[in-house]
């Protein structure tokens, strides 16, 4: 019998030394109460692991409370998180517990955290040193014992060059640092990852039976995901949504996602425009893919690859190292 | 380290590479490539795919195959940019695969990207040396 996938293998699923190194690291970090950031782009899966450091702590049946700093307007931030008395502000009409006190023997997570304003970035650290928590508009504090795990999608230190982000509250919050690497990083994991989100689709709908071919999942492995884990998993949905048989194949994927037609793609301009162009760039970027597309289709040999070109094969080789290595000094980078 | 049998396609590469801030190693053989990557640290590894002798693939292999370097990232290039081909590479696990043309600021961020999960994976094992030596300070210490 197969054993089901604890929370932190569900939470990262993959087989790169990166990964696996990072679920020991979530294992360990959830057994104690240490503070976590959580750093890693968009669709990453940060509040996924920080779910499952919870549901691995001893806090696990105590509240879990996601808290998006950029989605909660930053003159609201404060009464959120730490609740308000009556009368506090115009609208107070009650008080109100905060965020932090429904978070009491559980797991508060921040994310976002690179949005906080700065001046409640000082009461944050105040309540990470000593636990106590001062509603808006209180002389009352209360103790609060609520694990802190926050996360940011860009790099932290960078804000505290800039002065955006209080250098003192990140030393506090960067205890445990956990970062997470982009999907395009460890492109070796993206077939394993949709076999697993296939597998998913397989307990929800067990009649159905779906297979990727091999140039489908060529394609997929090639795509460099910019939203990342969330962005695979929402594809791997769409395809399976698509398919009207039990084969995922290349046309049902979105014409970006097959490569080849990204990079080269509009790289000459139809018209010449009102800025002109650089016509010897032009001719080696046109040179570099006839040649690439000669090699493909001689299945990389050059005397045929030449022939085709209505080349000498010395001249064939001269353009291809020249063309063939580096094409520009102001290549485009699609990702 | 850059590998390619074509000694002048090393040597752009290299000094573009140095050009950008990477420390660049050159191989003009999958031979060499191998024997190096045994010898001495090294990050990342772009590799020509054509290589007479022992091939693109046929390197891969043998890197991946040796714990001392199996975990080296390895950026395939080539001009034999067809499905068969990236299949293989995928099969092989190559970090990134570039069609030649190569792209100079394509071809830095991808070995940037390569970079970046390094040092994810050293910050990583990092913090995970943090536990262990507190676990072994510690006589209270929780079970592994």
């Amino acid at each position: 019998m197969e054993v089901a996938p604890s929370p932190v293998q569900r939470a990262l699923i993959g087989e790169h030394p990166t990964i696996v190194k990072l679920r020991s690291l979530v294992e360990r970090v959830a057994r104690t109460d240490a503070t976590v950031l959580i750093t890693g782009e968009s669709g990453t899966g940060k509040e996924v692991v920080a779910r499952a450091i919870h549901s691995l702590s001893a806090r696990l049946n105590r509240s879990f409370v996601p808290v998006n700093c950029a989605a909660i307007p930053h003159e609201l931030l404060e009464s959120e998180m730490f609740g308000h008395e009556r009368g506090a502000f115009t609208g107070a009409a009650g008080a109100r517990h905060g965020l932090f006190s429904s978070a009491d023997g559980g797991t508060i997570f921040l994310d976002e955290i690179s949005e906080m304003p700065l001046q409640l970035q000082v009461k944050l650290l105040r309540v990470l040193e000593d636990g106590i928590v001062r509603p808006v508009g209180s002389d009352r504090a209360a103790k609060v014992d609520a694990r802190v795990i926050a996360a940011s999608n860009s790099d932290l230190v960078a804000a505290v060059k800039k002065g955006a982000f209080r250098e003192d509250l990140f030393y506090r919050l960067h205890v445990v640092p956990i970062i997470i690497p982009p999907l395009r990083e460890r492109r070796s994991d993206i077939p394993l990852l949709i076999e697993y989100f296939l597998d998913r689709m397989r307990t929800r709908v067990p009649d159905r039976e779906w297979t990727v071919t091999r140039e489908a999942m060529v394609h997929l492995w090639s795509y460099d995901w910019p939203g990342n884990v969330r962005e695979l998993e929402n594809m791997v949905e769409r395809l399976v949504i698509l398919c009207e048989d039990s084969i995922i194949d290349t046309p049902l994927l979105p014409p970006n996602l097959v490569s080849g037609t990204r990079m080269t793609e509009a790289l000459i301009p139809a018209t010449l425009g009102e800025r002109g162009v650089n016509l010897n760039t032009l001719v080696r970027e046109l040179e570099g893919r006839m040649i690439n597309e000669a090699l493909k289709q001689t299945g990389g040999n050059k005397q045929a690859a030449a022939r085709l070109l209505g080349l000498k094969r010395t001249t064939f080789s001269a353009k291809l190292r020249r063309c063939g290595v580096i094409a520009s000094s102001n290549g485009r980078e699609d990702c | 380290m850059v590998v390619d049998d074509d000694p002048d396609t090393v040597s752009i590469l290299a000094r573009h590479l140095q050009r950008e801030g990477f420390v660049a190693i050159e191989a003009i053989s999958g031979a060499e490539c191998v024997r190096i990557a045994q010898e001495r640290p090294v990050d990342v590894i772009l590799l020509d795919l054509m290589m007479p002798d022992m091939d693109g693939f046929q390197v891969c292999r043998a890197l991946k195959e040796d714990p001392r370097t199996a975990e080296i990232p390895v950026i395939m290039i080539t001009a034999r940019d067809d499905l068969d081909a990236r299949a293989e590479g995928m099969r092989l696990g190559v970090s990134d695969f570039l069609a030649k043309p190569v792209f100079r600021r394509q071809l830095a961020n991808r070995i940037r990207a390569q970079l970046d999960m390094l040092a994810a994976g050293r910050a990583t094992e990092a913090a995970l040396s943090q536990f262990e030596d507190k676990s072994e300070h510690n006589s209270d210490g929780e079970k592994k």
